[in-house]
Protein backbone atom coordinates (compact mmCIF):
# COMPACT_ATOMS: atom_id res chain seq x y z
CA UNK A 1 0.00 0.00 0.00
CA UNK A 2 1.29 3.66 -1.21
CA UNK A 3 1.13 6.09 1.82
CA UNK A 4 -0.05 9.76 1.33
CA UNK A 5 3.30 10.40 3.03
CA UNK A 6 5.12 10.08 -0.17
CA UNK A 7 2.94 12.28 -2.40
CA UNK A 8 4.15 15.37 -0.04
CA UNK A 9 6.69 17.40 0.62
CA UNK A 10 8.53 16.26 3.87
CA UNK A 11 11.42 17.25 6.08
CA UNK A 12 14.17 14.73 5.81
CA UNK A 13 16.53 14.75 8.72
CA UNK A 14 19.19 11.83 9.64
CA UNK A 15 20.38 11.14 12.76
CA UNK A 16 23.32 8.63 12.61
CA UNK A 17 26.25 7.24 14.90
CA UNK A 18 29.70 8.65 13.39
CA UNK A 19 30.55 5.18 11.74
CA UNK A 20 27.50 4.58 9.83
CA UNK A 21 27.50 9.05 8.95
CA UNK A 22 30.62 8.33 7.53
CA UNK A 23 29.61 6.16 4.78
CA UNK A 24 27.10 8.30 3.96
CA UNK A 25 28.47 11.75 3.51
CA UNK A 26 29.70 11.17 0.06
CA UNK A 27 25.40 10.45 -1.54
CA UNK A 28 23.86 12.78 1.18
CA UNK A 29 21.80 15.19 -1.03
CA UNK A 30 22.47 18.68 -0.38
CA UNK A 31 18.59 19.44 1.73
CA UNK A 32 19.19 16.59 3.59
CA UNK A 33 20.53 17.87 6.88
CA UNK A 34 22.03 15.23 9.59
CA UNK A 35 23.30 15.15 13.00
CA UNK A 36 25.81 12.66 14.12
CA UNK A 37 26.16 10.81 17.18
CA UNK A 38 28.92 9.71 19.14
CA UNK A 39 30.19 5.42 18.63
CA UNK A 40 31.34 5.38 22.25
CA UNK A 41 27.11 5.57 22.82
CA UNK A 42 27.13 2.00 21.90
CA UNK A 43 28.75 0.39 24.93
CA UNK A 44 26.01 1.08 26.83
CA UNK A 45 22.57 0.57 25.45
CA UNK A 46 20.62 3.44 27.79
CA UNK A 47 22.88 6.01 27.06
CA UNK A 48 22.45 5.96 23.23
CA UNK A 49 18.41 5.32 23.76
CA UNK A 50 18.98 8.52 25.71
CA UNK A 51 20.77 10.47 23.47
CA UNK A 52 19.04 9.17 20.56
CA UNK A 53 15.85 10.59 21.85
CA UNK A 54 16.82 13.64 22.78
CA UNK A 55 18.32 13.99 19.54
CA UNK A 56 14.59 12.74 18.01
CA UNK A 57 12.98 15.42 20.03
CA UNK A 58 15.26 17.94 19.19
CA UNK A 59 14.79 17.08 15.63
CA UNK A 60 11.24 16.91 15.28
CA UNK A 61 11.01 20.73 15.51
CA UNK A 62 12.30 20.95 12.05
CA UNK A 63 11.60 17.68 10.27
CA UNK A 64 8.68 15.70 9.87
CA UNK A 65 11.06 12.61 8.86
CA UNK A 66 13.60 11.45 10.84
CA UNK A 67 15.98 8.93 9.12
CA UNK A 68 17.95 6.41 11.97
CA UNK A 69 21.42 5.63 10.93
CA UNK A 70 21.13 2.18 13.79
CA UNK A 71 19.85 -0.69 14.23
CA UNK A 72 18.70 -2.93 16.94
CA UNK A 73 21.75 -1.81 18.68
CA UNK A 74 21.64 -3.95 21.36
CA UNK A 75 17.73 -2.83 22.09
CA UNK A 76 18.77 0.62 22.18
CA UNK A 77 16.48 1.47 20.07
CA UNK A 78 13.19 -0.34 21.75
CA UNK A 79 11.48 2.29 23.65
CA UNK A 80 12.20 5.06 21.23
CA UNK A 81 9.74 7.37 20.86
CA UNK A 82 8.59 9.00 17.13
CA UNK A 83 6.45 11.94 19.41
CA UNK A 84 5.14 13.99 16.45
CA UNK A 85 7.35 12.98 13.82
CA UNK A 86 7.83 9.59 11.69
CA UNK A 87 10.95 7.20 12.36
CA UNK A 88 12.60 5.03 9.35
CA UNK A 89 14.85 2.66 10.83
CA UNK A 90 16.55 0.15 8.98
CA UNK A 91 15.75 -3.45 10.00
CA UNK A 92 18.91 -5.09 11.38
CA UNK A 93 20.49 -5.87 14.32
CA UNK A 94 23.17 -3.35 13.97
CA UNK A 95 25.24 -1.06 11.86
CA UNK A 96 27.50 -4.37 10.65
CA UNK A 97 24.52 -5.31 8.35
CA UNK A 98 24.09 -1.77 7.17
CA UNK A 99 27.78 -1.71 5.88
CA UNK A 100 27.23 -5.36 4.29
CA UNK A 101 24.43 -4.00 2.63
CA UNK A 102 21.51 -5.99 4.09
CA UNK A 103 20.42 -7.80 7.52
CA UNK A 104 20.87 -11.11 5.01
CA UNK A 105 24.32 -10.82 4.06
CA UNK A 106 24.95 -10.10 7.61
CA UNK A 107 23.16 -13.22 8.68
CA UNK A 108 25.23 -15.40 6.49
CA UNK A 109 28.43 -14.16 7.14
CA UNK A 110 27.73 -15.07 10.92
CA UNK A 111 26.62 -18.25 9.95
CA UNK A 112 30.17 -18.55 8.70
CA UNK A 113 31.70 -17.83 11.71
CA UNK A 114 29.87 -16.61 14.44
CA UNK A 115 33.52 -15.84 16.40
CA UNK A 116 33.85 -12.74 13.82
CA UNK A 117 34.49 -9.38 15.13
CA UNK A 118 34.17 -6.99 12.38
CA UNK A 119 36.09 -3.86 11.96
CA UNK A 120 35.64 -1.29 9.08
CA UNK A 121 37.60 2.38 8.73
CA UNK A 122 34.90 4.32 10.85
CA UNK A 123 35.39 1.88 13.48
CA UNK A 124 38.72 2.21 13.52
CA UNK A 125 38.56 6.10 13.20
CA UNK A 126 36.38 6.62 15.78
CA UNK A 127 39.19 4.32 17.88
CA UNK A 128 36.68 2.21 20.20
CA UNK A 129 37.68 -1.50 20.19
CA UNK A 130 38.57 -3.96 22.19
CA UNK A 131 41.83 -3.81 20.39
CA UNK A 132 42.53 -0.31 20.89
CA UNK A 133 40.95 -0.51 24.79
CA UNK A 134 44.63 -2.13 25.40
CA UNK A 135 45.98 1.17 26.62
CA UNK A 136 43.41 1.55 29.25
CA UNK A 137 43.48 -1.95 30.42
CA UNK A 138 47.28 -1.57 30.85
CA UNK A 139 46.80 1.39 32.84
CA UNK A 140 44.02 -0.06 35.00
CA UNK A 141 45.73 -3.40 35.67
CA UNK A 142 49.16 -3.87 34.22
CA UNK A 143 50.33 -5.03 30.98
CA UNK A 144 50.86 -8.55 31.63
CA UNK A 145 47.12 -8.51 33.56
CA UNK A 146 45.64 -6.74 30.49
CA UNK A 147 46.80 -8.81 27.93
CA UNK A 148 45.35 -11.87 29.78
CA UNK A 149 41.86 -10.23 30.07
CA UNK A 150 42.08 -9.04 26.75
CA UNK A 151 42.84 -13.06 25.13
CA UNK A 152 39.96 -14.03 27.61
CA UNK A 153 37.60 -12.04 26.18
CA UNK A 154 38.90 -13.37 22.56
CA UNK A 155 39.16 -16.54 23.23
CA UNK A 156 35.65 -17.70 21.14
CA UNK A 157 36.81 -15.25 18.09
CA UNK A 158 38.61 -16.84 15.12
CA UNK A 159 38.38 -14.31 12.66
CA UNK A 160 38.68 -10.76 12.11
CA UNK A 161 37.17 -9.45 8.95
CA UNK A 162 37.85 -5.75 7.65
CA UNK A 163 34.89 -5.01 5.31
CA UNK A 164 35.99 -2.95 2.60
CA UNK A 165 32.66 0.08 1.80
CA UNK A 166 34.48 1.38 -0.71
CA UNK A 167 34.82 4.58 0.86
CA UNK A 168 38.22 7.04 1.12
CA UNK A 169 41.45 5.37 1.25
CA UNK A 170 41.24 2.12 3.14
CA UNK A 171 44.93 1.46 2.90
CA UNK A 172 46.28 2.18 6.58
CA UNK A 173 43.05 0.50 7.67
CA UNK A 174 43.29 -2.49 5.76
CA UNK A 175 46.87 -2.63 7.46
CA UNK A 176 46.51 -1.97 10.53
CA UNK A 177 43.40 -4.83 10.62
CA UNK A 178 45.63 -7.70 9.48
CA UNK A 179 48.50 -6.47 11.87
CA UNK A 180 45.70 -6.10 14.78
CA UNK A 181 44.71 -10.00 13.31
CA UNK A 182 48.25 -11.16 13.75
CA UNK A 183 48.80 -9.84 17.35
CA UNK A 184 46.04 -11.45 18.23
CA UNK A 185 46.21 -15.05 16.56
CA UNK A 186 43.02 -14.02 14.30
CA UNK A 187 42.71 -14.48 10.93
CA UNK A 188 42.24 -12.34 8.82
CA UNK A 189 39.74 -11.50 6.25
CA UNK A 190 38.64 -8.88 3.99
CA UNK A 191 34.75 -8.35 3.23
CA UNK A 192 33.34 -6.82 0.15
CA UNK A 193 30.73 -4.41 1.64
CA UNK A 194 27.60 -2.66 -0.01
CA UNK A 195 26.35 0.73 0.04
CA UNK A 196 22.65 -0.86 -1.10
CA UNK A 197 21.09 -0.31 2.30
CA UNK A 198 23.19 3.28 2.81
CA UNK A 199 21.41 4.28 -0.57
CA UNK A 200 17.77 3.25 0.31
CA UNK A 201 18.13 5.08 3.81
CA UNK A 202 18.84 8.29 1.75
CA UNK A 203 17.08 8.11 -1.40
CA UNK A 204 13.64 5.08 -0.61
CA UNK A 205 12.34 3.00 -0.87
CA UNK A 206 11.67 2.52 2.51
CA UNK A 207 10.45 -0.84 2.29
CA UNK A 208 10.36 -4.14 4.18
CA UNK A 209 14.14 -3.58 4.64
CA UNK A 210 12.81 -0.57 7.05
CA UNK A 211 10.52 0.09 10.06
CA UNK A 212 8.46 2.64 10.23
CA UNK A 213 7.46 4.43 13.30
CA UNK A 214 4.58 6.68 13.19
CA UNK A 215 4.18 9.88 14.91
CA UNK A 216 2.95 8.97 18.54
CA UNK A 217 4.37 5.20 18.15
CA UNK A 218 7.63 3.67 20.17
CA UNK A 219 9.85 1.82 18.22
CA UNK A 220 9.18 -2.04 19.75
CA UNK A 221 11.47 -5.44 19.83
CA UNK A 222 9.06 -7.40 17.18
CA UNK A 223 8.84 -4.12 14.91
CA UNK A 224 12.77 -5.73 14.15
CA UNK A 225 11.35 -9.25 13.53
CA UNK A 226 8.90 -9.91 11.07
CA UNK A 227 6.26 -10.55 13.39
CA UNK A 228 3.89 -7.74 13.61
CA UNK A 229 3.00 -6.76 16.86
CA UNK A 230 -0.12 -7.56 18.73
CA UNK A 231 -0.80 -3.93 19.44
CA UNK A 232 -0.25 -2.74 16.02
CA UNK A 233 -3.14 -0.68 14.63
CA UNK A 234 -0.63 0.82 11.13
CA UNK A 235 -1.32 -0.80 7.99
CA UNK A 236 0.77 -3.58 7.18
CA UNK A 237 2.89 -4.05 4.18
CA UNK A 238 3.37 0.10 3.79
CA UNK A 239 6.18 1.72 1.20
CA UNK A 240 7.23 4.90 1.74
CA UNK A 241 8.81 6.57 -1.01
CA UNK A 242 10.78 9.79 -0.61
CA UNK B 1 37.43 -5.74 53.55
CA UNK B 2 35.72 -9.04 53.66
CA UNK B 3 35.51 -11.51 50.60
CA UNK B 4 32.57 -10.20 49.54
CA UNK B 5 33.60 -6.35 49.02
CA UNK B 6 37.13 -7.75 47.95
CA UNK B 7 35.31 -9.61 44.94
CA UNK B 8 33.25 -6.51 44.45
CA UNK B 9 35.83 -4.39 44.58
CA UNK B 10 38.19 -6.73 41.77
CA UNK B 11 40.99 -7.00 44.69
CA UNK B 12 42.62 -10.00 43.53
CA UNK B 13 45.48 -10.33 45.73
CA UNK B 14 43.17 -9.34 49.08
CA UNK B 15 40.56 -11.72 47.89
CA UNK B 16 43.02 -14.53 47.63
CA UNK B 17 44.59 -13.97 50.61
CA UNK B 18 41.26 -13.51 53.10
CA UNK B 19 40.49 -17.28 51.22
CA UNK B 20 43.65 -18.65 52.66
CA UNK B 21 43.41 -17.07 55.92
CA UNK B 22 39.51 -18.16 56.26
CA UNK B 23 40.67 -22.03 54.89
CA UNK B 24 43.45 -22.05 57.49
CA UNK B 25 40.79 -21.78 59.95
CA UNK B 26 37.86 -24.56 61.20
CA UNK B 27 35.46 -22.64 59.18
CA UNK B 28 32.99 -24.65 56.56
CA UNK B 29 34.66 -24.04 53.13
CA UNK B 30 31.33 -23.61 51.62
CA UNK B 31 30.24 -20.25 53.43
CA UNK B 32 33.41 -18.80 51.51
CA UNK B 33 31.81 -19.99 47.80
CA UNK B 34 28.59 -18.49 49.82
CA UNK B 35 30.49 -15.13 49.95
CA UNK B 36 32.48 -15.29 46.69
CA UNK B 37 28.29 -16.21 45.19
CA UNK B 38 27.55 -12.60 46.71
CA UNK B 39 30.31 -11.01 45.93
CA UNK B 40 29.94 -11.97 42.23
CA UNK B 41 26.36 -11.14 42.49
CA UNK B 42 27.48 -7.76 43.44
CA UNK B 43 29.49 -7.31 40.41
CA UNK B 44 27.02 -8.90 37.50
CA UNK B 45 24.38 -5.45 39.29
CA UNK B 46 27.33 -3.45 38.95
CA UNK B 47 27.73 -4.74 34.92
CA UNK B 48 24.00 -4.55 34.56
CA UNK B 49 24.10 -0.94 35.76
CA UNK B 50 26.75 0.17 33.04
CA UNK B 51 29.43 0.78 36.20
CA UNK B 52 31.79 -2.09 35.29
CA UNK B 53 32.83 -2.92 31.90
CA UNK B 54 33.37 -6.61 29.59
CA UNK B 55 37.02 -6.60 30.95
CA UNK B 56 35.88 -6.00 35.07
CA UNK B 57 33.38 -9.05 34.74
CA UNK B 58 36.35 -10.54 33.29
CA UNK B 59 38.85 -9.86 35.53
CA UNK B 60 36.08 -11.38 38.62
CA UNK B 61 35.69 -14.67 36.83
CA UNK B 62 39.63 -14.82 36.93
CA UNK B 63 39.61 -13.82 40.46
CA UNK B 64 36.57 -16.07 41.17
CA UNK B 65 38.50 -19.08 39.36
CA UNK B 66 41.61 -18.96 41.74
CA UNK B 67 39.62 -18.71 44.90
CA UNK B 68 37.35 -21.82 43.73
CA UNK B 69 40.21 -24.00 42.79
CA UNK B 70 41.11 -23.28 46.54
CA UNK B 71 38.15 -23.74 48.04
CA UNK B 72 37.24 -27.03 46.27
CA UNK B 73 40.11 -29.81 47.34
CA UNK B 74 38.65 -28.73 51.00
CA UNK B 75 35.09 -29.31 50.73
CA UNK B 76 34.16 -32.58 52.56
CA UNK B 77 35.57 -35.04 50.65
CA UNK B 78 33.74 -38.75 50.49
CA UNK B 79 30.14 -37.05 51.89
CA UNK B 80 28.24 -37.66 48.54
CA UNK B 81 26.38 -33.85 48.22
CA UNK B 82 22.69 -34.72 47.17
CA UNK B 83 22.44 -31.92 44.20
CA UNK B 84 19.26 -30.07 44.14
CA UNK B 85 18.19 -30.47 40.64
CA UNK B 86 19.80 -31.17 37.00
CA UNK B 87 20.09 -28.21 34.94
CA UNK B 88 21.22 -28.18 31.32
CA UNK B 89 22.63 -24.66 30.64
CA UNK B 90 24.32 -23.07 26.85
CA UNK B 91 25.23 -19.99 24.94
CA UNK B 92 22.30 -20.65 21.99
CA UNK B 93 23.93 -21.58 18.51
CA UNK B 94 25.77 -18.60 16.44
CA UNK B 95 26.83 -16.88 19.68
CA UNK B 96 30.17 -17.73 21.13
CA UNK B 97 30.16 -15.16 23.88
CA UNK B 98 30.57 -17.33 27.33
CA UNK B 99 31.97 -14.72 29.70
CA UNK B 100 28.16 -14.69 31.45
CA UNK B 101 27.66 -18.53 30.96
CA UNK B 102 29.95 -19.46 33.26
CA UNK B 103 29.34 -16.94 36.15
CA UNK B 104 25.99 -18.54 36.01
CA UNK B 105 27.50 -21.71 35.79
CA UNK B 106 29.13 -21.05 38.99
CA UNK B 107 26.40 -19.36 40.95
CA UNK B 108 23.91 -22.33 39.90
CA UNK B 109 26.54 -25.16 40.81
CA UNK B 110 27.77 -23.77 44.30
CA UNK B 111 24.00 -23.18 45.26
CA UNK B 112 23.54 -27.63 44.87
CA UNK B 113 21.96 -27.41 40.87
CA UNK B 114 23.90 -30.31 38.90
CA UNK B 115 24.98 -28.42 35.91
CA UNK B 116 25.44 -29.65 32.07
CA UNK B 117 27.45 -26.38 30.81
CA UNK B 118 27.14 -27.13 26.78
CA UNK B 119 29.52 -24.47 26.08
CA UNK B 120 28.90 -21.85 23.11
CA UNK B 121 27.30 -21.75 19.64
CA UNK B 122 25.05 -24.84 20.85
CA UNK B 123 22.79 -26.04 18.17
CA UNK B 124 19.24 -26.24 18.96
CA UNK B 125 19.52 -30.57 18.98
CA UNK B 126 22.40 -30.90 21.40
CA UNK B 127 19.72 -29.07 23.95
CA UNK B 128 17.21 -31.63 23.11
CA UNK B 129 19.67 -34.80 23.23
CA UNK B 130 21.05 -32.96 26.53
CA UNK B 131 17.30 -32.64 28.18
CA UNK B 132 15.98 -36.14 27.26
CA UNK B 133 19.55 -37.89 28.10
CA UNK B 134 19.68 -36.24 31.75
CA UNK B 135 15.92 -35.40 32.02
CA UNK B 136 16.90 -31.86 33.39
CA UNK B 137 13.41 -30.00 34.16
CA UNK B 138 15.28 -27.28 33.77
CA UNK B 139 17.28 -25.18 30.49
CA UNK B 140 19.15 -22.10 30.72
CA UNK B 141 19.36 -20.73 27.62
CA UNK B 142 22.55 -17.80 27.38
CA UNK B 143 22.93 -15.04 24.28
CA UNK B 144 24.89 -12.66 24.16
CA UNK B 145 23.84 -10.66 20.55
CA UNK B 146 20.20 -9.95 19.65
CA UNK B 147 21.47 -12.41 16.82
CA UNK B 148 20.59 -15.17 19.62
CA UNK B 149 17.54 -14.49 20.42
CA UNK B 150 16.08 -16.41 17.03
CA UNK B 151 18.79 -19.60 18.08
CA UNK B 152 16.83 -19.46 21.66
CA UNK B 153 13.44 -19.19 19.63
CA UNK B 154 14.75 -22.23 17.37
CA UNK B 155 15.95 -24.24 20.35
CA UNK B 156 12.57 -23.78 22.34
CA UNK B 157 10.78 -24.54 19.11
CA UNK B 158 12.92 -27.79 19.11
CA UNK B 159 12.79 -29.07 22.45
CA UNK B 160 8.82 -28.61 21.64
CA UNK B 161 8.87 -30.50 18.00
CA UNK B 162 10.92 -33.24 20.17
CA UNK B 163 7.78 -33.24 22.20
CA UNK B 164 9.92 -32.43 25.80
CA UNK B 165 8.75 -28.73 26.28
CA UNK B 166 5.72 -29.76 28.29
CA UNK B 167 8.36 -31.44 30.75
CA UNK B 168 10.93 -28.70 31.09
CA UNK B 169 11.27 -24.90 32.20
CA UNK B 170 12.93 -22.28 30.01
CA UNK B 171 14.96 -19.45 31.27
CA UNK B 172 16.95 -17.18 29.34
CA UNK B 173 19.42 -14.58 29.47
CA UNK B 174 22.77 -13.13 28.83
CA UNK B 175 22.10 -10.05 26.86
CA UNK B 176 19.64 -7.00 26.79
CA UNK B 177 16.90 -9.17 27.16
CA UNK B 178 13.34 -8.21 28.33
CA UNK B 179 9.83 -9.46 28.18
CA UNK B 180 9.31 -9.02 24.91
CA UNK B 181 12.38 -10.96 23.83
CA UNK B 182 10.99 -13.55 26.71
CA UNK B 183 7.71 -14.03 24.90
CA UNK B 184 9.11 -13.69 21.19
CA UNK B 185 11.17 -16.32 22.12
CA UNK B 186 8.98 -18.48 24.12
CA UNK B 187 10.85 -18.77 27.33
CA UNK B 188 9.23 -19.32 30.94
CA UNK B 189 11.18 -16.27 32.24
CA UNK B 190 14.35 -14.03 31.70
CA UNK B 191 17.70 -12.36 33.93
CA UNK B 192 19.37 -10.01 33.48
CA UNK B 193 21.62 -11.18 36.19
CA UNK B 194 23.45 -14.74 37.07
CA UNK B 195 21.84 -14.42 40.58
CA UNK B 196 18.25 -13.99 38.74
CA UNK B 197 19.05 -17.69 36.98
CA UNK B 198 19.42 -18.99 40.65
CA UNK B 199 16.36 -17.19 42.29
CA UNK B 200 14.59 -19.03 39.24
CA UNK B 201 15.95 -22.45 39.69
CA UNK B 202 15.58 -22.39 43.12
CA UNK B 203 11.34 -21.33 42.60
CA UNK B 204 11.24 -23.73 39.76
CA UNK B 205 12.28 -26.61 41.70
CA UNK B 206 10.16 -25.81 45.16
CA UNK B 207 13.57 -24.52 46.74
CA UNK B 208 13.08 -22.10 50.03
CA UNK B 209 15.83 -20.29 51.24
Amino acid sequence: MQNDVSHKKRNIKIIACETVIEEMLSLMPADVSYRTLDFGLHVNPQSLKNALQQAINDASEEADTIVLGYGLCSQALVGIEAHNCTLVVPKVDDCIAIFLGSAQAYLEQHRQCPGTYYLTRGWIKAGDTPFTEVDTLIKQYGQKKAYCLLNQILKNYSRLAFIDTGNGDIEPYRSYTQNTAERFGLKYQELKGSGELIRKMLFGPWDDDFIIVRPGKTVTFLDFKDTRSIETDSAPEEVLHI
Amino acid sequence: MDLVEALAELKEEEALEITRKRLGTDEDPNAILADAREGMGIVGSRFAAGEYFIPDLVYSGEILRQVTDMVKPKLVQGKEVKKLGKIVLGTVAGDIHDIGLNIVEFMLDTNGFEVYNLGVDVPASKFVEKTRETGAPVVALSGFLTLAFDSMKDTIEALEAAGIRKNVKVMIGGGQIDEQVQKYTGADAYGTDAVTAVTLAQKWFNINN
